[in-house]
């Protein structure tokens, strides 16, 4: 049932973005250059709701309050937060790799397009990020991601939580002459989610970079952190 | 980040070193850089030993003194960095980043190189033309990294920093040291020259200037070996049990 969901999402991934062309910059390779700063805007999130198995349902709660303990406490938030980020989000793609940056505190996130394989699961140390392979299908980039741990802010857009067993595959894919970057994530987990959860995002590309590249993160400012634990009251005039 | 131990690298090296393709598609005719490496140490046995491990610089008297002055502290048993970490604190270490056993984690793009430690985030080298900006001005933020620029000499990466922090939250020795016995901080200027040595060797010359540090330029050169199909491991704790400010403050037992 999982392979056959995960067929589905890629065949969706391909009949989304394969086999199309655009004026976009190209690497020495002819792929397209996806390198560049990228952002998110108040049009960029298609986004449905993801149905959840009963355990995820009763687990969302905790799950939400364990997040927030990672924000507290400055630990690399992970996917899918780092590409959900509205700072700028920094892209860099080489012949073999792809490095992904965001300015909220996280790992970098690498995709490898060199032709390896997923390392075998028991040699795999799961990370907030997973592992991500990458193979080029015309102009769309499809990324397959395993291996990821349950640290890290673990919420999935439209619903849903990252675990040891989230499998994610996405499509990337230039529009608008280069100047949009259209990505499809899809999830699959069979603790979470009762059919793969699909979600796209656009991401409109910046000219620079002008803002620090980094949070300085202060995991014990006491004031964040009343800020993120107390309920808000409403100002009393 | 935990240093772990050099010659530990250096087998792990051994290990996983295996011959890769040298990679074919390049940022215009320069070659391709991108790829895990791991520093050599031809042999030191320790961090204080290998990071000293360098030509040695023609520093002026004040900062000989002043590095007397932190070994006579440690000795003394100031070994615990007791200042608090803070929103002002810098983020990074270049020199340090660049001489430890975390394999750089490179990335080159056609107008920016990423170089991160492991999987953390770390070095921006900006190839696409812009000039450092003015890191005088009040807004711009210094970090332990600089603000570093690049450009293609043939074959070789030539990368400028300048905008480093003037000083660094750490109680024992409040600047950043750079190998042999210098400091980098606001006044300094550095020069590194990136270039492959083989499909999986690349040799990095760094070169430092500071008029208030250095009688003359200092310069060394590491060599890195590439770690092909490594995965970077990830060093992020449990919110739970994570102690983040631990090396900042101190514990009742060691009061």
């Amino acid at each position: 049932m999982r392979r056959r969901l995960i067929g589905l999402a890629s065949a969706i991934v391909l009949a989304l973005f394969g086999g199309r062309t655009g004026a976009q910059s190209q690497t020495a390779s002819g792929h397209p250059d996806l390198s560049g700063y990228w952002e998110l805007r108040f049009d960029s999130f298609n986004l449905p709701r993801a149905v959840l198995t009963t355990a995820a349902q009763a687990a969302t709660a905790t799950r939400l309050k364990r997040d927030l303990d990672a924000i507290r406490g400055c630990v690399n938030v992970g996917l899918p937060a780092l590409m959900n980020d509205r700072a700028t989000l920094d892209i860099r793609q080489s012949a073999s790799v792809i490095g992904m940056v965001a300015k909220a505190p996280s790992s970098t996130r690498y995709i490898y397009t060199d032709g390896r394989k997923h390392p075998d699961a028991e040699e795999l140390e799961g990370t907030t990020n997973g592992h991500s392979i990458g193979r080029w299908n015309g102009d769309a980039l499809l990324v397959d991601t395993v291996g990821f741990n349950d640290r890290g802010i673990t919420a999935i857009p439209g619903g849903g939580y990252r675990t040891s067993r989230s499998h994610l595959v996405e499509g990337y894919r230039l529009s608008g002459d280069g100047q949009q970057l259209v990505v499809t994530f899809t999830w699959t987990d069979p603790v979470v989610f009762r059919r793969a959860h699909t979600y796209a995002f656009r991401y409109y590309k910046a000219s620079s970079i002008s803002e620090p590249r980094v949070v300085n993160c202060i995991a014990n400012d006491a004031e964040r952190a009343r800020f993120l634990s107390e309920v808000p009251m409403p100002l009393r005039f | 980040m935990t240093i772990r131990a050099i010659p530990a690298c250096m087998a792990a090296t051994l290990l996983l070193a295996m011959p890769i393709a040298y990679a074919q598609e390049k940022p215009g005719s320069a070659p391709d850089m991108s790829g895990m490496w791991i520093v050599q140490d031809p042999g030191s046995g320790n961090w204080a030993e290998w990071f000293d491990n360098v030509p040695k610089p023609q520093l002026k008297p004040e900062i000989v003194a002043d590095n007397q002055r932190i070994v006579e502290s440690e000795r003394a048993g100031n070994v615990v960095n007791r200042m608090p970490r803070t929103a002002a604190c810098p983020v990074g270490n270049l020199p340090m980043m660049m001489a430890s056993s975390p394999p750089l984690n490179i990335v080159v793009s056609r107008d920016e190189v990423l170089i991160g430690a492991e999987s953390n985030r770390g070095r921006f080298i900006y190839t696409d033309g812009r000039s450092h900006p003015d890191v005088t001005a009040p807004s711009y933020v210094p970090s332990g990294f600089g603000h570093s620029i690049g450009h293609w000499e043939g074959d070789t990466l030539v990368v400028d920093t300048i905008g480093f922090a003037p000083r660094v939250c750490d109680s024992r020795r409040p600047v950043m040291l750079v190998p042999g016995g210098g400091r980098a901080k606001d006044t300094t200027h550095l020069v590194e020259r990136y270039r492959l040595t083989g499909s999986d060797e690349l040799s990095v010359t760094f070169t430092w200037e500071d008029p208030t540090v250095f009688l003359a330029p200092h310069t060394y050169s590491y060599t890195y070996k590439r770690l092909s199909e490594a995965v970077p491991i990830e060093n992020n704790e449990e919110p739970s049990t994570a102690q983040p400010d631990r090396q900042y403050t101190t514990t009742k037992a060691e009061k």
